[in-house]
């Protein structure tokens, strides 16, 4: 069962991932687009703002993803030299770790859209951007980002308890190195 | 703070915490334990100004790039190119596998990623020509550690944003050391092969006609990295914007080798995000790192330690360059350098060196790391693509090229012009 809902979250959250990596794409292409206007003499205006806009809430929203694709760099030089069980131990531990840092971020980013939202401040640049209209979003993304790790870490605790520790480890284990970047 | 710092991190790294979060408790510790004053509540406003800082935003722009193109087919025809251009060496075919992967750094952020390439289009080649597998899966492993020096390289954009370093001046004194690295790999191949000719299977030659025919099958990349270097120097771009056009001109090579498709970008963008989000956390929380180290005084703390012990300048080099060998043996490329970022780079400044001239020897420090065991991921990837064999074949096959980059590293101390001559004269 507890396979069955990290299948069902990594399904969730390649999708996210497609919607960022293509945020990513149409991004370029507006830069792109801006340079070309810059040589002709014009210019789209603020393009390294929403740059920066997409960068924040893309990499928020992300995050999950990565962390159920297992690509979440960990050391693993004693991991790697233990028995399965203790591996499990080691995989629990480094998920808990994971969900109370992630979920402290999330708290800490609260104030920064709070006061935001009371001052209804704005970008101070050329196109006065509304700062909730982007600080909301990646607030979101973080809170997803911690919600997903204590899911994962739940699971992975039922899976563990269960004995399924061949099962734990393709979920909350290191990946073959390999497949990292 | 120093004694807390270095065994927080070495004992949360051996726990296998992933590197990021490892990074934010140790801020989140030396906030609770070292600072006068709460640091904490500046945690979220140091996220969001880390993440949303537009220079890094190249970092997506330069894996997306090197996706692309690795999905574009373009490989194989770079390394049939290549094959008919050095081949005639003593070696063969082993140069075609550095020359590929130096190419391939040319246009690509990621060592991984340049290794991976030419693993795939080489490997079956070494089995079809009897070439020895160790030399020629060592000089994949040693060739794709380039992509993190020959410009452009991610590495170097989070080098240049935590040490408030200039990218394209790093990007530039990258340029010389990557060629002499690529070069002194090829001679030592041609020695190696010279002295035990049956390491390096059958020399060939092409007809002159042949050559010219496969320089078209370089042009797409050499016009690429043109123009992504280019926009830079010409101040047509920042390194953020060039990475866009980069993208661009994948996207055309793609488009042109008929190799685009709906499956083929999806791929590429979750590819992308993976990559992304996995570099950020750790660039965030070494910011966070950074922010709460400086607060609490570690400058001051560090000039006392770094006085008492009495090293001169050079020494304390030798110290930390040899502590970037050990840590190499153990941990992986980029959160080797994000972790000791913050505090070996204000060691570096206070003793006088230049900071663009060590984010270079830095990253050959780091290229070394990715080919020693046990973890060396470039070491991993090719062994990947390769049908059976043992672990250990690449390892030994990677030795001479470790020898090179010490060498380099040597060079670098004794000639920081080798990095530093491009930068200045072009400043």
């Amino acid at each position: 069962m507890a396979e069955r809902f990290l299948q069902r979250l990594r399904l969730i959250n390649r999708t996210v991932a497609i919607a960022v990596g293509l945020m990513f794409l149409i991004c370029a292409g507006l830069v792109l687009v801006d340079i070309v206007l810059r040589r002709l003499g014009s210019s789209l205006g603020g393009t390294d703002e929403i740059s920066g806009y997409v960068m924040a809430i893309g990499t928020a929203w992300g995050m999950a993803f990565a962390l159920l694709e297992l690509s979440h760099v960990r050391i693993d030089f004693l991991r790697s030299n233990v028995s399965t069980k203790s591996r499990a131990i080691f995989d629990l531990l480094s998920m808990f770790a994971l969900a109370a840092t992630v979920s402290i971020i999330a708290i800490q980013c609260w104030p920064v859209v709070a006061t935001t939202l009371k001052n209804g401040s704005h970008a101070n640049t050329p196109l006065e951007t509304p700062l909730a209209l982007v600080q909301l979003p990646w607030f979101a993304g973080w809170v997803w980002f911690s919600i997903m790790s204590w899911f994962t870490f739940m699971a992975g605790i039922v899976m563990v308890w269960n004995g399924q520790f061949k099962t734990s480890e393709t979920f909350i284990g290191v990946f073959p190195e390999v497949e990292k970047s | 703070m120093l004694p807390f710092i270095s065994v927080g991190l070495l004992g949360l790294l051996t726990l296998s915490i992933p590197v990021g979060i490892v990074l934010f408790l140790l801020g989140i510790g030396i906030d609770q334990f070292f600072s006068p004053f709460p640091l904490l509540r500046g945690l979220g406003s140091m996220v969001w100004s880390t993440s949303e800082n537009a220079a890094l935003i190249a970092i997506p722009f330069f894996v997306l790039l090197g996706e692309i193109l690795v999905r574009s087919g373009i490989a194989t025809r770079t390394y049939e190119a290549l094959d008919r251009w050095v081949s005639w060496l003593p070696g063969g075919l082993v140069h075609a596998n550095i020359a590929t992967a130096t190419m391939f750094s040319a246009t690509s952020g990621s060592s991984v990623a340049t290794a991976a390439t030419v693993a795939t289009v080489a490997m079956p080649q070494a089995e079809k020509l009897g070439y020895d597998q160790r030399l020629f899966s060592g000089a994949i492993a040693a060739g794709g550690t380039l992509g993190i020096m020959i410009p452009p390289s991610i590495n170097l954009i989070v080098y240049g944003f935590l040490t408030q370093t200039s990218i394209p001046q790093l990007f530039l004194a990258g340029l010389i050391p990557g060629i002499l690295l690529a070069l002194s790999f090829m001679a030592i191949v041609a020695i190696i092969c010279t002295i035990k000719p049956h390491l390096g299977g059958q020399r060939r030659t092409f007809p002159f006609t042949e050559m010219l025919k496969g320089l078209t099958a370089l042009g797409p990349i050499i016009i690429l990295f043109s123009i992504i270097i280019g926009s830079i120097y010409n101040g047509w771009a920042t390194p953020t914007e060039a990475a866009s056009v980069g993208v661009g001109g994948a996207l055309v090579i793609a488009a042109m080798f008929g190799a685009i498709s709906i499956p083929m970008i999806t791929q590429a963008v979750i590819g992308t995000v993976k990559v992304t989000s996995m570099i950020m956390l750790v660039v965030i929380g070494a910011s966070f790192l950074n922010f709460t180290l400086s607060a609490a005084g570690l400058s001051n703390e560090l000039s006392q330690f770094l006085e008492g012990l009495g090293l001169s300048p050079f020494w304390m080099l030798l110290v930390i360059v040899l502590m970037y060998i050990v840590l190499g043996f153990f941990i992986e490329t980029l959160s080797l350098m994000v972790i000791t970022i913050p505090i070996v780079v204000p060691i570096i400044i206070s003793l006088g060196f230049d900071p663009i001239w060590f984010g270079i020897l830095m990253i050959v420090l780091i290229e070394m790391a990715l080919i020693t065991p046990p973890v060396g991921l470039n070491l991993y990837v090719v062994q990947a693509a390769r049908k059976g064999g043992s672990m250990g074949d690449v390892m030994v096959g990677a030795i001479p090229f470790v020898i090179a980059m010490l060498a380099m590293v040597a060079a670098l101390i004794a000639f920081p012009d080798i990095a530093l001559f491009l930068p200045e004269t072009l400043r």
